[in-house]
């Protein structure tokens, strides 16, 4: 690629054995850190899971001292755990929801209604939508907290259109939840096609245009095509924030009620933290990191990501 | 060649990373030394429920003060409801540089975190302590973990009943003062509450998994000892039977047929202190299963000061299921003061916990916790007995006839399962069947299916 | 036949405005309660305008000594992530876009797998791995975690942008005998704001509001950041604090905010992914 060909040029003018090596060794110091760093608390981590995992430890009682190889126990608790499928359909409705439909089309549909309109108007609601995404995640749990409760916002302007009040957060929690993390990430997705709109050439459009494409054909056959790289990119990025969403869901409704939001890392913080069975949830742990890593060679290959 | 040098001082700057990162946490530890003792005194603070815990510990850590010139006490308040605190606690007690000298424990978890290396036995500090024999034997009991040590120093002890609102009860045409005889009563009860007084929540428990233990103790196991069953019997688990499936549908009825609180009130972290500061005193609520510390809220210095408390919300013992002896059932626990294991300043740890549960220290928190006290000259005080605002009296009483909980290493694990299904039937996810069902298949997994056993 | 025309001409442009002010709005609205229940003396979870306009709830969250330090802990912490970040993922970058390595293909596929990867859901190894490294309750250690969880994508996007700034000046220092180490400084160091910005800003918004990493390493009150530290207005007195909750949640917006606006110009540079991912 482009970079490969930059890379070439400052070897061109010199000796090439010697600057090559020393090239080398600069190198290797420029990327130390960023070795040392991920190998301890990254992969460290993550192979330290592969392990815990077949594990029967315990944060109190016997087995917090003594760590015992259980072999595929945990798994077979896990598969046949209702509260593990459960979690499972709740991260993939969560994770669809949220941020495949809501975050993904809002920002897009942003994006698109807001290229060509007057600059103060749209910084004016990109500066709206931005202030969701700044907003710390358990602050957004807190004000969503108040949105939906019984006398909250929501029912207050529910109210003046005559509908009775309604019980967000035990009644509708993973709408609930939902709309919470929509109004949290949408803004990011809104800035990745605001970036992805701005590249692309305005004759391409104004082409078709003056070919009688409609506005929904041109978007279709002519604005998706060009910024496809940025929609896949966009989709798995934000499928992975929403797969390790934890502090939201946490603090709005604990995966309550019952479990009927428990997502798998709330479900892991709650076997692993509260039931204390650090192996059975470093088990869970592992299969959202096997999840994590599926989409990313999915990713990888569906984008031929070039390097 | 100053680029060699320059880099270097950069992936040096990362490596100082490490070692600063490395030093801090033992300076947090070893720090302390040079600047005279430190002992650490870690408890929870969530709510209003443990104000008069911290004010115990600060004249406590005062007074230790005073007695030990250069040893300074540190509290350590942990931040998180019920549910969150144990875990937190167990994070805290498992690394050397996080252990406090001090921590307050639930006795269900004596058991557990012994196993666990968490605490330090006490044998060899309570043999030659003469105070040590003005502690319930009962109490004292719980304070032995399964290797049949000792591991607490008692400051708290309980029991459980029936909170009944008088003016409603007039209201609803229900005797005053009121005797349930089964549970059939306390149902019948709320179903007159309900029809007779609009506005009123006829009867209220902890259902939530954020409440915790409060969950499986003062709601679950306040229905399941009124049964014939049991939890925990002859070394195993019973996870299926007829006790548990009545418990699990007698929560069901209440919320099915409209008698419970609003699940928002009831499912937080902070449902003891809304029904306890908000809803009793604006008389909002029949009946209410809890404990005996309720009324410290409407203590003058409490929370929700509230003179008549005691008049209007009176105390009656939890009936049996369908009446069998005694007729009554009660469900005691406590608190108490134990040693981190890993801790440091193990010895200043006992001389704090010494002066902590002395007979004026234990009797200024009982009066202001609302606890029973563990400690039998604090119990025959006339001060303590007779104390206005309370129910000691009644909740003594309850002592009689009341149970433990196992003292068992898992039992900490198999109550969380437990509030799991009550959490479920009272929000109607699932049935009183398909609940035990599942926390039977839960508890066999964490146990062993040997350790189980269904009636 | 004009006239209809013209109408739909209108609808047309009028359309887009009244759409994106809807959402606009749509967007305002949970934010209200926040303002109001802030500046209420009798605040509640009801959106309604305060009786009485107060800024006790301000003071008394700014004047609190253990608040201002678990502020300060927020900051440090995040601030000091975010700049350890931009460093590392820096110097990283440099030789990844700059040279030709044998093992940059490999390296580059495996960041760009590992940028997938939940690490800070998966606390239960993280935790054992600080009581090993004796880092339990270590505030740079937590640190030092958080960065590395970022490195990923923060190596990945400095990567791209380190990519976009030509070679030729740096040439021309080099030829006027700059050390390699001192053209990185004083000419792609520069280039690279805009990139500098948006991983910095990335990186300190998501770990600002962070609840979970400090809540597991980190047992000591003193040390706990406002993230954490903000439970305790779930608690006191039974009734949640709800005026002072929401001044503690308005001033714990701010940072974010404003290093946002700082930020801004440079950011939108930051998400353009074509250079990413060829489609």
């Amino acid at each position: 690629m482009e970079t490969a060909k930059i890379g070439e040029a400052p070897l061109a003018g010199r000796k090439r054995t010697s600057s090559q090596t020393r090239d080398h060794l600069r190198a290797v110091l420029f990327l130390l850190p960023a070795w040392v760093l991920l190998l301890v608390f990254f992969f460290g981590p993550i192979l330290l899971t592969f392990y815990f995992a077949f594990t029967n430890m315990s944060l109190t009682g016997e087995a917090s001292q003594q760590l015992e190889f259980v072999g595929m126990a945990n798994f077979s608790a896990i598969f046949s755990d209702p509260n593990f499928m459960t979690s499972i359909v709740n991260t993939l409705v969560f994770l669809v929801f949220s941020a495949l439909i809501g975050q993904q089309a809002l920002g897009l549909i942003l994006a698109l209604l807001m290229n060509n309109r007057s600059r103060t108007f749209r910084r004016m609601i990109g500066a709206l939508v931005l202030t969701g995404w700044v907003t710390p995640e358990i602050v957004v749990a807190f004000i969503f907290f108040a949105f939906f409760s019984d006398s909250g916002t929501l029912n207050t302007l529910l109210g003046t259109v005559g509908m009775e009040p309604v019980k967000w957060l035990y009644e509708y929690p993973m709408t609930s939840v939902v709309i919470a993390n929509i109004w949290h990430g949408t803004a990011f997705s809104m800035l990745v096609y605001q970036a992805a709109l701005g590249g692309v050439p305005k004759e391409v459009e104004e082409a078709a245009m003056i070919d009688g494409a409609s506005a929904w054909q041109r978007l279709w056959r002519i604005t998706l095509p060009m910024i496809k790289g940025s929609v896949v990119t966009n989709m798995v990025l934000i499928s992975l924030q929403t797969l390790g969403l934890f502090t939201l869901i946490f603090a709005l409704t604990g995966g309550g009620p019952g479990v009927q939001t428990e997502t798998l890392p709330v479900f892991m913080y709650h076997q692993a933290f509260v039931s204390f069975q650090l192996g059975y949830g470093t088990a869970i742990s592992l299969i959202l990191l096997l999840i994590g890593m599926i989409v990313s060679m999915v990713y990888i290959r569906l984008l031929k990501v070039k390097i | 060649m100053s680029i060699w040098k320059k880099s270097l001082a950069v992936v040096l700057s990362g490596v100082l990373a490490f070692s600063l990162s490395a030093c801090s946490s033992q300076d947090a530890a070893g720090g302390d030394a040079s600047s005279g003792k430190v002992i650490k005194v870690a408890y929870r603070k969530f709510g209003s429920g443990n104000k008069g815990l911290e004010n115990w510990l600060k004249s406590s850590a005062a007074e230790f003060e005073k007695a030990h010139p250069g040893v300074k006490v540190k509290l350590v308040p942990i931040q998180a409801s019920e549910a969150d605190f144990f875990a937190k606690m167990a994070l805290t007690m498992k690394s050397p540089a996080t252990a406090p000298e001090v921590v307050t424990e639930d006795t269900f978890m004596i058991s557990s975190d012994a196993a666990a290396g968490y605490l330090e036995p006490l044998d060899r500090y309570v043999s030659g302590w003469d105070e040590w024999n003005q502690f319930f034997e009962p109490v004292q009991r719980g304070m032995k973990a399964e290797d049949g040590k000792i591991y607490g120093v008692p400051y708290s002890t309980d029991t459980r009943g029936l909170y009944y609102n008088t003016n409603i009860f007039k209201k609803a045409g229900l005797p005053v003062p009121w005797q349930p005889k089964t549970w059939e009563d306390v149902l019948a009860a709320a179903r007159a509450i309900k029809q007779k007084v609009p506005g009123v929540t006829p009867f209220w428990a902890n259902v939530g998994k954020a409440t915790g233990e409060a969950t499986t103790m003062q709601t679950f196991e306040m229905l399941l000892y009124g049964t014939k069953d049991r939890l925990y019997e002859n070394g195993k688990w019973v996870v299926k039977s007829p006790g548990f499936l009545d418990s699990l549908k007698f929560i069901d009825q209440i919320f099915k047929s409209g008698l419970g609180p609003e699940l928002s009130q009831v499912l937080t972290g902070q449902a003891g202190d809304i029904v306890a500061n908000q809803m009793m005193p604006q008389e909002k609520v029949g009946i209410v299963l809890n404990g005996n510390w309720v009324p410290a809220a409407w203590k003058e210095t409490g929370p929700a000061p509230w003179k008549e408390g005691t008049k209007v919300y009176q105390f009656a013992p939890m009936p049996t299921q369908h009446g069998e002896a005694p007729g009554h059932t009660s469900m005691s626990g406590g608190w108490a003061l134990s040693i981190g294991a890993k801790s440091k300043e193990k010895d200043l740890g006992m001389e704090f916990i010494k002066i902590a549960t002395n007979k004026e220290h234990q009797k200024q928190y009982s009066l202001t916790q609302g606890d029973l006290t563990p400690r039998k000259d604090v119990a025959e005080d006339p001060e303590y007995m007779n104390a206005p605002g309370t129910v000691f009296k009644q909740a003594t009483s309850f002592l009689e006839f009341t149970h433990y909980r196992p003292g068992n290493s898992q039992y900490p694990s198999v109550s969380t399962q437990i509030q799991a299904a009550v959490e479920a039937v009272a929000i109607g996810t699932l049935t009183p069947e398909k609940a035990m069902d599942q926390f039977a298949q839960n508890v066999k997994r964490m146990v062993g299916a040997d350790k189980t056993v269904e009636k | 036949m004009n006239k209809i025309r013209f109408k739909t001409q209108m609808t047309g442009k009028a359309l887009p405005y009244l759409v994106l002010s809807l959402i606009g709005v749509a967007f305002v609205v949970p934010l209200l309660w926040m303002v109001f229940a802030s500046l209420d003396a009798n605040a509640n979870l009801a959106l309604k305008l305060p009786e009485q306009i107060t800024l006790n709830n301000f003071k008394e969250i700014v004047t609190s000594p253990d608040n201002q330090r678990a502020f300060l802990n927020g900051i440090l912490l995040s601030l000091g992530q975010s700049v350890l970040v931009v460093i590392v993922a820096g110097l990283a970058a440099y030789p990844l876009s700059r040279y030709q390595l044998r093992y940059k293909s490999p390296f580059m596929y495996l960041i760009l797998f590992a940028t997938c990867l939940p690490i800070t859901a998966v606390m239960v190894p993280v935790y054992q791995l600080f009581v090993y490294l004796n880092l339990q309750d270590s505030f740079i250690g937590t640190m030092v975690f958080l960065t590395s969880a970022s490195l990923p994508y923060a190596i990945w996007m400095m990567k791209n942008f380190m990519d976009s700034v030509p070679l030729e000046l740096e040439e021309a220092a080099w030829v006027d005998g700059c050390s390699i180490w001192k053209a990185f400084r004083v000419i792609v160091a520069p280039l690279m704001l805009p990139g500098i910005f948006t991983v910095g800003i990335f990186t300190f918004a998501g770990s600002w509001g962070n609840f979970f990493v400090p809540f597991i390493l980190i047992q000591s009150p003193e040390k706990l950041p406002a993230s954490v530290s903000i439970y305790q207005f779930f608690g006191s007195y039974g009734l949640v604090e709800y005026g002072k909750l929401a001044a503690f949640s308005f001033l714990y917006t701010m940072p974010a905010v404003l290093l946002y606006m700082l930020g801004q110009r440079y950011m939108s540079e930051g998400f353009n992914f074509h250079g990413a991912a060829k489609g």
